[in-house]
């Protein structure tokens, strides 16, 4: 067994008595001449997504790892504790334990670590959906990060009104022409509701996350936020467009102009593992580092 | 809430990732080293979509095994998780050769002790290959389908589902329209996979070997200890099913403890730990 390939090496962090297994993608820029070009300083450290290894969803993390590595930034996927290879209990409500900002300690710390025993000036923290969330409550508690990329963040904490309606109601909404008309109303109403309310949170915000991002926004760091398309209403062909539009809220407390960069991305899933996805969050995360380091 | 500060126990300080050359890739391996280990157990996983929802509690029993005393190894497939490769140019002998490889070199470990296959799901079916073309002493078989066409089935239904939701109705595809595009030759990605034509049309003919399919006793055929265990949704997210950020902390001694003692009775081998 070797731990060391031309591209890739598995590496450990182990500060502070926590043993997190990742693997460090080796950057490499080739010059048009064919010579080693010069890499950056910078590292771009990726965070599990809720309870997915750090390969993450159809092997993207290694996918982008793997790009960025070989556009001059070094690359780092780890585990946290309890997920993927990394030892540790992790909580039976993990997505509660993550909205609340649970690996907040572990993973900024860890920043620390791999900055100091790398030698880098920083790095980018890369998180998709939960990992998203774990990146903002993470940044906010260290200097070492220096950006942010973030997959179909979300600011909300999860609602329950469907387990309260019999199945065969939900069932019947979903599928009946009378059920569509009557989630069409639903919207209007909400959409109304929203259109009131203005820039008022509403009441399922996860308002521990926000602060953090108020935080984090506030200290000038840029910002990558990559979005699927919404769900269109089902049954129907119309976008859903009653929702709080939390990442307009989240925009609108920039400190500078171009402090926000955000991508939707079509054709793809919320995993944006796709050839589509995976292709579209490469492009625009390359020219976005070499944009802002 | 989480034990992020507690110490890490020896058993997971002698957890060594590694990468096993392999013909045209590495595959990415974790040996959970033994000291005196009363046998060895290569632990071969389910099919690429099912890996990340399945990782963690199949990384549970590799650690419930060590504690009772047998060195496991684990890996990626080539092509999937961490192993090198390409996943569109894989096909299900070489994910078989790759048992072959992993078995032989457990086998040539210092101690000389039994080797178990273990498979779940695809993975039962490549170890049950293996096994019939003479690797190993024992093989455990969990939620192992008749054929791997059954495992690409229900992983594309499975993947379909929450997809066509994003789609406007009128957009959206039954599993059918997939399943004529690979027969018609053409590859489909499926789940962040390219699924090339090539390795559909293997899983048709790719099938547990006749002495493993009822009503066989695959025990009495090969005179090798054969344990073939179903798994139901109970078994989520070993198994397809699981709600994620819900699940992932099951207890599974239910299923973990009577395994590891089927192990150690069969081959007759005194089991450790708690």
């Amino acid at each position: 067994m070797i731990s060391n390939l031309e591209t890739r090496e598995l590496i450990t962090l182990g500060g502070g008595g926590v043993l997190l297994h990742g693997t460090y993608h080796k950057a490499t820029v080739e010059a048009p001449n064919g010579a080693a070009g010069s890499t950056k300083n910078i590292g771009v450290m990726f965070l599990n997504a809720l309870s997915t290894p750090r390969s993450l969803i159809g092997e993207s993390g290694v996918y982008w790892a793997t790009s960025f590595a070989a556009r001059g930034y070094p690359a780092f996927r780890f585990d946290l504790p309890g997920l993927g290879d990394s030892y540790g209990e992790i909580p039976n409500d993990l997505l509660k334990f993550t909205n609340e900002g649970g690996w907040a300690t572990i993973a900024s710390s860890k920043v620390k670590e791999l900055v100091q025993s790398r030698g880098l000036s920083g790095v980018v923290m890369f998180g998709h959906c939960a990992g998203a969330t774990t990146a903002i409550y993470a940044a906010s508690e260290c200097t070492e990060c220096r950006g942010l990329i973030l997959m179909d963040p979300y600011f909300n904490l999860p609602r329950s009104i469907t387990p309260s309606l019999r199945p065969g109601l939900v069932l019947w909404a979903r599928r009946s022409r009378t059920g569509a008309l009557l989630r069409a109303s639903y919207d209007r109403v909400r959409e109304l509701r929203g259109a009131l309310r203005k820039e008022t949170l509403p009441a399922n915000a996860n308002l521990n996350l926000i602060s953090r991002v108020k935080q984090v926004v506030s200290s000038g760091l840029p910002i990558l936020i990559f979005r699927t398309p919404q769900p269109p209403v089902l049954g129907g062909t119309k976008l859903r467009a009653a929702d709080f539009d939390y990442l307009a809220y989240v925009t609108s407390l920039a400190v500078r102009s171009n402090q926000f960069t955000i991508k939707a991305i079509e054709d793809t899933d919320h995993s944006f593992s796709n050839r589509a996805g995976r292709m579209a969050v490469r492009q625009h995360s390359e020219a976005w580092l070499g944009e802002n380091f | 809430m989480s034990t992020q500060t507690r110490t890490n126990p020896a058993s997971v300080l002698a957890e060594c990732p590694g990468y096993f050359p392999v013909s045209g890739a590495h595959l990415y391996t974790v040996l959970h080293r033994v000291e005196n280990p009363i046998a060895r157990v290569l632990l071969v996983g389910p099919f690429a979509s099912e890996r990340h929802t399945s990782y963690r509690t199949w990384v549970q029993w590799a650690r419930h095994l060590t504690a009772k005393g047998f060195e496991v190894l684990r890996y990626d497939y080539r092509g999937v998780g961490e192993s090198t490769g390409t996943f569109e140019e894989m096909t299900f002998e070489a994910w078989t050769d790759d048992v072959h490889c992993l078995a032989a070199w457990l086998r040539k470990r210092e101690r000389n002790v039994p080797v178990i296959l273990h498979g779940l799901e695809l993975g039962g079916l490549l170890a049950a290959r293996a096994f019939h073309e003479g690797e190993a002493d024992a093989l455990i078989l969990w939620s192992t389908p008749t054929d791997a066409n059954k495992v690409l089935r229900s992983g594309l239904q499975q993947w379909i589902g929450p997809l066509q939701l994003l789609k406007p109705e009128d957009e959206r595809k039954l599993p059918s329209h997939y399943f004529r595009l690979l027969e018609e030759g053409k590859s489909v990605e499926v789940a962040g996979y390219e699924w090339s034509a090539e390795l559909w049309r293997q899983s048709l003919s790719f099938a547990l070997p006749a002495p493993m399919t009822p009503p066989n006793d695959p025990a009495e055929s090969y005179k090798r200890p054969v344990r073939v265990v179903p798994l139901g949704k109970n078994a989520a997210p070993l198994v397809k099913g699981a709600v994620p950020g819900y699940e992932e902390n099951k207890d599974f001694s239910w299923l973990f403890d009577p395994n590891s003692h089927w192990i150690a009775s069969s081959l007759s081998v005194p089991v450790g730990g708690a």
